[in-house]
């Protein structure tokens, strides 16, 4: 409980949210929690921190806008709906940080950001110009452009990366999940939330990879790889469920809420 | 859904300054014109892409700004706040005439990864096929290179190169005229008007479906005008 007292005076903090909180199980957009998510956001500025917000959701809400129910599988069908969804995700973000007079810009990335050290400062230096301004940035990996799901692999990876370049204290990753179980809680009634997690160890990925089990098809891996990030940058992961967005208030108040990777302290013992 | 010929493939590259009033804010009519002429192109069977500046302008107007800063970083984040109201714009008054309209940030350099050149041929094709219109725009906020202000006349040639685009179409910001150009970069004609706009790109269309180049065809007048004659 104590280690969640460093989560109490955050200045600069990453969220990023999956398609799985923004949408409906049918693949629509749940409009209801991007308002609120906004509120939440818009709150946060209001209260000083620095706030960028890591989004999917592109090419679910590209399909919604044609009318596609299923989501397609071929690369060039996804980047045309991340091209389409893209615009309108802006869009729908827009309205609802309107509605707090909440200025937000869009930045969208691609993996070179990270690789080529000019474009790194460039992105690093923009991010932080827009968030000294007082605009949350908004960031996506630019899809149309890149070959999706190649180059970051996924958001929660994007987040971290993100969280890392402009040096933040924090990355709140909202999920569907609750955070990492000690087992499959759909198996195991005993299964518990590990509340900290000190050090990401090889049983803990092995744990998180659900070897035997299905938990992880929500996508705990690419999380723990997330949180690995963030933690060899020194920096706290929480991995939390973000369908009630006001969550990110209790994340901050240090309420003992989802998973928290402890950044900076490596050296502790791992006492789960 | 698959067509028989290939489509005339059409770029227009716009500069905000046409569309805008010295207030800094949208001229709607302007706007809703063009968004109805690129509307009834694609209806027509043309395939339409459009590269537009504008980001920086309106990016300036959101935040109030009264002058364009100087500065690259000024500039990078203005345009990533007038990104998302540039591609807000363009969808608004495209709604009105149920055109679905993508986003596509490239940066300027994008010619030198041929996996991006790729990515982008793919996505253009397949967003053009699905009769939806390309909003391009360059990617200045991660830009490493300079940031020229409005210029977006070489990212049309890239687009129009990377998309093998027959046409390119620019609206000019001195007197809203249209010049038509090949995809190669040599000018055919410039028009005053959309509704010449569009019967000569019809004209244009039905010589290449029949084989023949821009070239072989003669516009007396516009020859005149650009002094070639």
């Amino acid at each position: 409980m104590k280690f969640r007292k460093v989560l109490l005076n955050k200045k600069r903090v990453v969220i990023k949210i999956g398609t799985s909180t923004l949408s409906y199980e049918n693949g629509r957009i749940n409009f209801q929690r991007i308002e609120k998510l906004a509120d939440v956001l818009s709150a946060l500025r209001r209260k000083g921190l620095e706030v960028v917000l890591v989004t999917s959701g592109a090419i679910g809400v590209g399909a919604a806008r044609i009318g596609m129910t299923q989501r397609p599988k071929e690369l060039n069908r996804k980047q045309a709906l991340a091209a389409i969804g893209q615009a309108e995700l802006m869009k729908m973000y827009q309205k609802f940080f309107d509605e707090n007079n909440q200025l937000v810009a869009q930045v969208l990335l691609t993996k070179d950001v990270v690789e080529i050290p000019q474009r790194n400062q460039n992105a690093k230096r923009t991010l932080t110009r827009l968030m000294e301004m007082g605009i949350i940035p908004i960031v996506n990996e630019n899809d149309t452009i890149a070959t999706y799901e190649i180059e970051f692999g996924d958001n929660d990876t994007l987040s971290a990366i993100v969280a890392a370049l402009v040096e933040a204290d924090m990355l709140i990753i909202l999920s569907d999940i609750d955070g990492l179980y000690s087992a499959d809680p759909r198996i195991e009634t005993s299964a518990e939330i590990i509340h900290s997690v000190f050090k990401i160890t090889p049983e803990l990925e092995q744990l998180a990879s659900g070897t035997g089990s299905s938990f992880s098809t929500g996508g705990m891996v690419t999380k723990i790889a997330a949180a690995k990030i963030c933690q060899q940058a020194g920096l706290d992961c929480i991995i939390t469920n973000g369908s009630e967005p006001s969550v990110i208030f209790d994340v901050l108040e240090g309420k003992k809420i989802g998973t928290h990777f402890v950044g900076g302290h490596q050296t502790i013992v791992n006492n789960i | 859904m698959k067509k028989n010929k290939r489509s005339y493939r059409i770029v227009v590259r716009i500069e905000i300054s046409t569309l805008i009033n010295r207030d800094g804010r949208i001229n709607r009519k302007k706007m809703d014109k063009l968004a109805m002429v690129l509307s009834n192109l694609n209806n027509s069977g043309k395939e339409i892409m459009v590269v537009s500046s504008g980001a920086i302008v309106l990016g300036s107007e959101k935040l109030k700004h009264s002058s364009v800063p100087g500065s690259k970083i000024d500039m990078q984040v203005l345009a990533a706040v007038g990104q998302a109201e540039l591609i807000r714009s363009y969808q608004h008054f495209f709604d009105e005439y149920g055109q679905i309209v993508a986003q596509v940030l490239v940066t300027s350099d994008i010619v030198e990864y041929p996996s991006r050149v790729e990515n982008a041929r793919n996505t253009f094709d397949m967003l053009l096929s699905m009769n939806i219109i390309p909003i391009i725009n360059e990617n200045d906020p991660i830009s490493t290179t300079d940031i020229e202000l409005d210029d977006n006349y070489p990212l049309a040639l890239k687009v129009a190169n990377i998309a093998k685009a027959d046409l390119i179409i620019i609206k000019s910001e001195i007197n809203g005229n249209y010049t038509v150009v090949q995809g190669n970069g040599n000018k055919i004609i410039t028009v005053d008007n959309e509704m010449r706009l569009q019967e000569t790109i019809e004209e244009l269309n039905d010589l290449a479906q029949a084989g023949r180049s821009a070239s072989d065809v003669i516009f007396p007048s516009s020859l005149e005008k650009m002094g070639l004659r």
